[in-house]
C-alpha cells in the first residue's frame, strides 16, 4: 500500500520540558518523525514548549509552535492551522500524530479526543487510534484483554478511592503490594508497600496524582526477571521485533532505573520464541495498527511462569535505546507506517538492500546504565522503586557482556573508570573507604538487599569480601548468569592486582 | 607487563586507568606500553544485520575482540565533536543541541564530522546527524583512540558541557588540536587567581572574595567579607554543593560535612550580593582567529535578566529576554565588560558571562568561554543559530564572513522557566538555591511580557489561576514588600489567605485576609488541609530563614504533591500577578516561530 494522499498536513505533539521519565529521547523521535514526514512531502506542524530541542529548530517543520502543550493551546493551533490550510486552498486533511511525544503528547491527544475537540474539527489521529490507546493504557481493560488472548497477568485490581484500594488489597491477600497510578509518567506516585501503613500512604498519593484518580493494586512480582520487547506493526498486520531487552535488576525497580542489556541474555531460544509470539499477540489484540510499541514481560525464575506487565502503545524511552542498540530507526519508520506505508515497502537506510520488515540481528552486547542525581536531593529516599528516579543514562556496546558493561560504567560520568580497582575511594555517607578495602558485611547486606544506585558496585564489594554466588543471588535475585560475569571480573581484578608485588 | 594478560584485561573491558592502578603504573605509561604491543581496539559496525549485508551508515563501536576493523577509510578533513555523555542535572539536552548544530554546520562547510557520545537518548547519537558516529565512553583513553585512528584535524570540546571540557587539557597534551578558544583561556576563566588578575587588569568589578582550605580559614575569610557569603568547591558543576551562608555555625557545618577542602581543592568564599539582579549573557566572538585580536568581532547573542534575585542557580532561575528592568546605562556597561573579556580571553566560539547588578554597579560572577545552557533558548528567541555560527567560527570562518556582526533585540518577549523533579522526591524542600536542581526548561513567547510569563508557567505544567484564593506566608525578610504583592492579587479579584504573622502585615496595609492556622499551632483547618482539599489556587511562600522550619517545608511539598502552583520568591509572585492580569484582560493567542522571525 502506498502512502496516503488524502493527508495535507500532520500535526506532531512534542513532549515538552525534560522531566524524569521523559527526557530527550522524545526530541530524538520527534526530530526523526519531522524529517521522515517532510521527506514524504507532507506539511509538518509542530508544537513543543521546549526550546532546547532540535525538533523546534525552524527548519524541521513548516510551522513550529513553541507554545504550551495543553489541550486548550493545541485546539487554538488546530483552529489556526485549519484556517491557514483553507487560505492555502489545501484539499487534503489535517491529521494528528500523538505517538512520538511520550506520555505528554498521548495524554493531550486523548483529552482532546474525550472532549470531542478532534471530532468537532474533523481531525483524525494517526499512528494509534483512541480505542487502541485506551486498551493499552487503561490497566484494567488491558488486563482483561490479555486474559482473553490466553496470556497471564498479575492478580490485581483498580481502585478510585482508598476504600476500593483496601478491598483489592484484601482480595490479593498478601504483602508486598505494588501500586501503580493510571496515566502518569514513569510511574509518578507509584511504589511498593510492605505493610498496611505504607499501603495507605502510597495508595492515597497515587489516587491524588493520577489525572483520572485511578490506581492499580497488584500482586508483587518482586525478584522475578523482567524483559522488554520493542515491536512494530503495519496496516497489513506484518509484525517485527526490533529488539529484545533484559533487565539486569529484577522486578521492583522501574525499567528506567534498571541496568538493561540487549539482546536478552538468559532465556533459552524456546522461551524467547514464546515471548516473541506473545508480543505479536499483544500488539494485535490492542490494535495498534501502525507503529511501535513497547511490551514488558516478567518471568518467574522458579517455574518459568510468564506474565505480561504492561504495554506502551507509542514510541518510548526503550524505543530510543532499541534504535541506538540495533541501528534501526524506530521513530522514523513509525512515522512512515502512520501515513500508510508497509514495513516491506520501507528501505533500511543502513543496508540499502533489506526492507524494514527484516528483524534486526545483532552480533554484540549492549548495556544501558541509569545515571542518578540523589546528591541534589539529600532529604529524599534513595531507594529504587517502581517510580523512576534516574535523570539520564549511558549506553555502551561491546562484543561480550563484560566488555560492554565496564565500558558503560566508565561512561556514567561519576568519576569511575569501570567496576572498581581504579583507585577512586568510595563515599559511604560521610565516610570515605579505600577502593580496595574490604567492606563490612552488614553494609554489603543492606546495600544488596535494598535496590539503590550503588548496588552494582556492591556486587563487587560482596565478591571481594568472600560472598558466594548463592549468597549474592539470595540477597539480590539478580540472575546467576549476570552474577557469574561480575564474579569473573572481580577474580580478574585480583589477578591484575597480584602483579603489583 | 605480560602481553597476553593485558590483552585479556582489555577484552574484559578494563580501562587503562583500572589496569594502571591495579598493577602500580600510570595510565600514560600503560597506554604507551599497550601501543608498543600493538594492542589497540578495532571498530565494528552497528548494522542491524550482524554483517550479513553491507552497511552504508557509519555507526561504530570499539572492541578488543580481535578481528577486522570495519571503519571505511576517508581522507576528507575531519573534525571530532565531543558529546556530553549521560544527562544529569546541570548537563542536559542543551549541550546535545549544540553538538548537533556543530555537526550540521561543519558538514555543510565540507568537513567530515565525527561524533563521539555515550547517551542513547539524544539526536547527536542518531546515525545521520554526523558523517561518522562512535558510540563510545567520553574518556581520554577512548577518545584518543578514535582521534588517532581517524587522523582528525581538530576536536570541539566547548559544546558538550563539562564532560569534554574536563578532557580538553589532557587531549591537548596528547597532541589533539582543540579548536576554538584555547584550553589555556578556559583555564584562566576557571582558576580563581588568574581570573581575578584578569578582571583587575580590565578594571571590571567582582564581588569581594577569598579562598579557604580548612574551616578556620573559611571563618576568617567570611569575617573579612562579612556575611552573607556564597561558598562552593572550586571544581563546581551545576552548582554542586554551592550554598549561601549567613552565620559562623552554618559555615562550620558546611566545611565539616558538605565539602572536602584541601590545598589542591580550596573552597571559594564570595561576598553574596543580596537583592542583586542577575543577568546571563551569551556572546559569540572570532577574536581568537586573528593574529591581532583587535581585528576580531564580538557579538552579544542576548542578555537574559533573571526574575529571581541573586542566589538562585542560573539553570533554575526564570529569565526574561530582552531584559525588562535594566537601564540603558547598565546594559551599556554589560556590553562593554563582555566585549573586553571576550577580547582578553581570545575567544573563538561562544562565551557565557553571569553578572550581578546592584544599583548601577555591574559585578562579574562567572565567565565560561564555551557553549552554555541558554544557547538554544537564545537562538530560538533571536532567530539566529548561535551554535552553528560558533562551530563555523571555530573551524576558521570570521563573523564578518558569516554575516553576523550586529546584536539582535527582539520586539517581543521570551521567558524561560525551569521545571523541577520535586514530585519524584517527596519530602524534599523546593526552595531554589545556588545548587541547580531543575531537569528541563520551557519557553513562553509573546508580544506582552505578562502573557509570555503566563505561557511559560502553563508550559511548565504550573498554569496560573485566573481566580480563586491565594495563600500568602512569607519570612520576616520579605514582610516589608509583601503587602504590595498581596494587593495586586486582591486587585485581580483573588481572596487572600494567610497565617498569623503575614496576615497582620496585610491587615495593617488595609487588605482583607482570611486567617488559617499554622501547622505547629495544632488547630485545624491549617494551610495543608486547604491545599489537600484544593481550596487554594496559588501559594506564595518564601523561606523564613536559612534553615527553613519543618512546617513551611510541609506546606511547600504539599503544594507540589497536590499540583498547586507555588511561588517561593516575591519576584516570582510579582511576575505571576503580571501574567494573571494579562490573561484576564485579553487571554492569549498562539503564533509560530517562523512568523516571529
Amino acid at each position: 500500500m502506498p502512502k496516503r494522499t488524502d493527508i495535507h498536513s500532520v500535526l506532531i505533539i512534542g513532549a515538552g520540558p525534560i522531566i524524569i521519565g521523559q527526557a530527550c529521547e522524545f526530541d530524538y523521535s520527534g526530530t526523526q518523525a519531522c524529517k521522515a514526514l517532510r521527506e514524504e512531502g507532507y506539511r509538518v506542524i509542530l508544537v513543543n514548549s521546549n526550546p532546547a530541542t532540535i525538533m523546534t529548530d525552524p527548519e524541521f517543520a513548516e510551522r513550529t509552535y513553541i507554545e504550551p502543550i495543553t489541550p486548550e493551546c493545541v485546539e487554538k493551533i488546530i483552529v489556526r492551522e485549519k484556517a491557514e490550510m483553507a487560505r492555502m486552498g489545501a484539499t487534503g486533511k489535517l491529521v494528528l500524530l500523538p505517538t512520538l511525544g511520550g506520555q505528554t503528547a498521548l495524554n493531550t491527544a486523548m483529552t482532546l479526543h474525550r472532549q470531542g475537540v478532534l471530532e468537532k474539527h474533523g481531525i483524525e489521529m494517526i499512528g494509534a487510534k483512541a480505542e487502541a490507546i485506551t486498551k493499552g493504557e487503561d490497566r484494567e481493560t488491558f488486563k482483561q484483554l490479555m486474559l482473553t488472548i490466553g496470556l497471564d497477568v498479575p492478580i490485581s485490581g483498580t481502585a478510585h478511592t482508598i476504600q476500593e484500594a483496601r478491598q483489592v488489597a484484601e482480595r490479593i491477600g498478601r504483602y508486598p503490594l505494588i501500586i501503580r497510578p493510571g496515566f502518569t509518567l514513569g510511574g509518578t506516585g507509584g511504589g511498593i508497600a510492605y505493610n498496611r501503613e505504607e499501603f495507605e500512604e502510597i495508595a492515597k498519593r497515587g489516587i491524588d496524582l493520577s489525572p483520572v484518580s485511578e490506581i492499580l493494586v497488584e500482586e508483587s512480582l518482586l525478584g522475578w526477571k523482567e524483559y522488554e520487547m520493542e515491536v512494530m506493526r503495519d496496516r497489513a498486520d506484518n509484525c517485527v521485533i526490533i529488539c529484545s531487552i533484559e533487565n539486569f535488576d529484577p522486578m521492583g525497580v522501574h525499567t528506567g532505573d534498571s541496568i538493561t542489556v540487549a539482546p536478552i541474555q538468559t532465556l533459552t531460544d524456546k522461551e524467547y520464541q514464546i515471548m516473541r509470539d506473545a508480543s505479536f499477540a499483544v500488539i494485535r489484540a490492542v490494535g495498534v495498527e501502525t507503529g511501535g510499541s513497547n511490551i514488558q514481560f516478567s518471568v518467574n525464575p522458579e517455574n518459568g511462569r510468564m506474565i505480561v506487565i504492561e504495554m506502551n502503545p507509542r514510541v518510548s524511552r526503550s524505543s530510543a535505546l532499541a534504535s541506538k542498540a540495533t541501528g534501526f530507526p524506530i521513530a522514523k519508520i513509525a512515522a512512515k507506517l502512520a501515513v500508510g506505508y508497509l514495513l516491506d515497502e520501507i528501505r533500511n537506510d543502513i543496508t540499502r538492500e533489506t526492507p524494514a520488515s527484516f528483524e534486526p540481528t545483532i552480533d554484540y552486547v549492549v548495556t544501558k546504565i541509569p545515571r542518578f542525581a540523589f546528591e541534589k536531593f539529600p532529604q529524599a529516599d534513595p531507594t529504587l522503586t517502581t517510580q523512576m528516579k534516574s535523570v539520564g543514562e549511558a549506553m555502551a556496546i561491546g562484543r561480550t557482556f563484560k566488555e560492554s558493561f565496564q565500558k558503560c560504567l566508565r561512561s556514567l560520568e561519576i568519576g569511575r573508570s569501570g567496576l572498581g580497582g581504579d583507585g577512586k575511594p568510595w563515599r559511604i555517607g560521610a565516610e570515605m573507604i579505600d577502593d580496595r578495602a574490604i567492606f563490612p558485611r552488614e553494609l554489603i547486606n543492606r546495600r544488596l538487599s535494598v535496590p539503590n544506585a550503588e548496588r552494582v558496585f556492591f556486587l563487587r564489594h560482596a565478591f571481594r569480601a568472600g560472598y558466594s554466588l548463592e549468597d549474592v543471588f539470595q540477597l539480590t535475585k539478580i540472575d546467576r548468569w549476570f552474577l557469574i560475569q561480575i564474579e569473573e571480573l572481580v577474580k580478574f581484578e585480583e589477578e591484575l592486582a597480584a602483579l603489583k608485588n | 607487563m605480560n602481553a597476553e594478560l593485558l590483552a585479556r584485561a582489555k577484552s574484559l573491558g578494563f580501562s587503562d586507568r583500572q589496569i594502571a592502578h591495579l598493577t602500580g603504573t600510570t595510565e600514560d605509561a600503560l597506554r604507551a606500553e599497550r601501543k608498543a604491543l600493538g594492542l589497540i581496539p578495532s571498530y565494528r559496525l552497528v548494522d542491524t544485520c550482524a554483517a550479513e549485508f553491507e552497511a552504508y551508515t557509519p555507526y561504530y563501536y570499539s572492541t578488543y575482540d580481535r578481528g577486522d576493523d570495519e571503519v571505511t577509510k576517508t581522507d576528507t578533513k575531519k573534525v571530532m565533536i565531543l558529546g556530553g555523555g549521560p544527562n544529569r542535572i546541570g548537563q542536559g539536552i542543551e549541550f546535545d543541541y549544540c553538538c548537533v548544530h556543530a555537526a550540521f554546520a561543519l558538514k555543510a562547510d565540507g568537513f567530515e564530522t565525527i561524533m563521539v557520545n555515550s547517551n542513547p537518548e539524544t539526536v547527536s547519537t542518531d546515525y545521520d546527524t554526523s558523517d561518522k558516529l562512535f558510540f563510545e565512553p567520553l574518556t581520554l583513553e577512548d577518545v584518543l583512540h578514535i582521534y588517532e585512528r581517524e587522523g582528525c584535524w581538530g576536536a570541539i570540546a566547548q559544546f558538550g558541557g563539562q564532560t569534554p571540557l574536563n578532557l580538553a587539557l589532557g587531549l591537548k597534551k596528547n597532541g589533539v588540536n582543540i579548536i576554538g578558544t584555547s584550553p589555556e583561556s578556559i583555564e584562566i576563566a576557571e582558576d580563581r587567581k588568574l581570573f581575578s588578575a584578569m578582571l583587575d587588569r580590565l578594571n571590571i568589578p567582582q564581588p569581594k572574595n577569598g579562598m579557604a582550605t580548612n574551616e578556620e580559614e573559611a571563618l576568617t575569610a567570611a569575617h573579612n567579607l562579612s556575611y552573607p557569603v556564597l561558598v562552593r568547591p572550586s571544581f563546581v558543576l551545576g552548582g554542586r554543593a554551592m550554598q549561601i551562608v549567613y552565620t559562623d555555625a552554618e559555615l562550620s557545618h558546611y566545611m565539616k560535612f558538605a565539602v572536602e577542602a584541601s590545598p589542591e581543592r580550596p573552597v571559594l568564599v564570595d561576598k553574596f550580593l543580596e537583592d542583586a539582579t542577575e543577568v546571563d549573557v551569551d556572546c559569540i566572538a572570532d577574536v581568537g582567529n586573528f593574529p591581532n585580536p583587535a581585528d576580531g568581532t564580538v557579538v552579544i547573542g542576548a542578555m537574559l535578566e533573571h526574575i529571581e534575585f541573586a542566589g538562585v542557580h542560573s539553570g533554575d532561575a526564570a529569565m526574561v529576554l530582552p531584559p525588562h528592568t535594566l537601564s540603558q546605562e547598565v546594559i551599556a556597561t554589560i556590553r562593554k565588560y563582555t566585549h573586553a573579556m571576550a577580547r582578553e580571553l581570545l575567544v573563538s566560539g561562544l562565551m557565557n558571562v553571569q553578572y550581578a547588578v546592584k544599583g548601577t554597579t555591574v559585578y562579574v560572577l562567572e565567565v565560561n568561554p564555551r557553549a552554555s545552557r541558554t544557547v538554544p533558548f537564545v537562538s530560538k528567541a533571536i532567530g539566529f543559530p548561535l551554535a552553528k555560527l560558533a562551530a563555523q567560527v571555530m573551524a576558521g570562518k570570521s563573523l564578518k564572513e558569516l554575516g553576523f556582526t550586529a546584536e539582535v533585540w527582539p520586539k517581543y518577549w521570551a521567558v524561560k522557566e525551569s521545571v523541577f523533579p520535586f514530585n519524584r522526591f517527596p519530602g524534599q524542600d523546593i526552595i531554589l538555591s545556588p545548587e541547580m536542581r531543575s531537569t528541563g526548561e520551557v519557553m513562553g513567547l509573546d508580544a506582552d511580557l505578562g502573557v509570555a510569563y503566563a505561557k511559560a508557567q502553563m508550559a511548565a505544567n504550573s498554569p496560573l489561576p485566573l481566580k480563586g484564593r491565594v495563600f500568602i506566608s512569607v519570612g520576616d525578610l520579605h514582610k516589608g514588600d509583601v503587602a504590595a504583592v498581596a494587593k495586586s492579587f486582591a486587585d485581580l479579584g483573588f481572596e487572600l489567605v494567610s497565617t498569623n504573622g503575614t496576615a497582620t502585615v496585610l491587615e495593617k496595609a488595609g487588605l482583607k485576609v482570611q486567617r488559617v492556622f499554622k501547622l505547629n499551632e495544632g488547630a485545624r483547618p491549617n494551610a495543608v488541609d486547604l491545599l489537600k482539599n484544593k481550596e487554594l489556587q496559588l501559594v506564595i511562600n518564601t523561606p523564613s530563614g536559612a534553615s527553613p522550619r519543618a512546617d513551611e517545608v510541609k506546606i511547600r511539598t504539599t503544594a507540589v504533591m497536590t499540583g498547586t502552583p507555588i511561588m517561593t520568591t516575591l519576584s516570582g509572585a510579582k511576575a505571576a500577578a503580571l501574567g494573571i492580569a494579562a490573561l484576564q484582560k485579553h487571554g492569549y493567542a498562539v503564533k509560530t516561530i517562523q512568523e516571529y522571525h
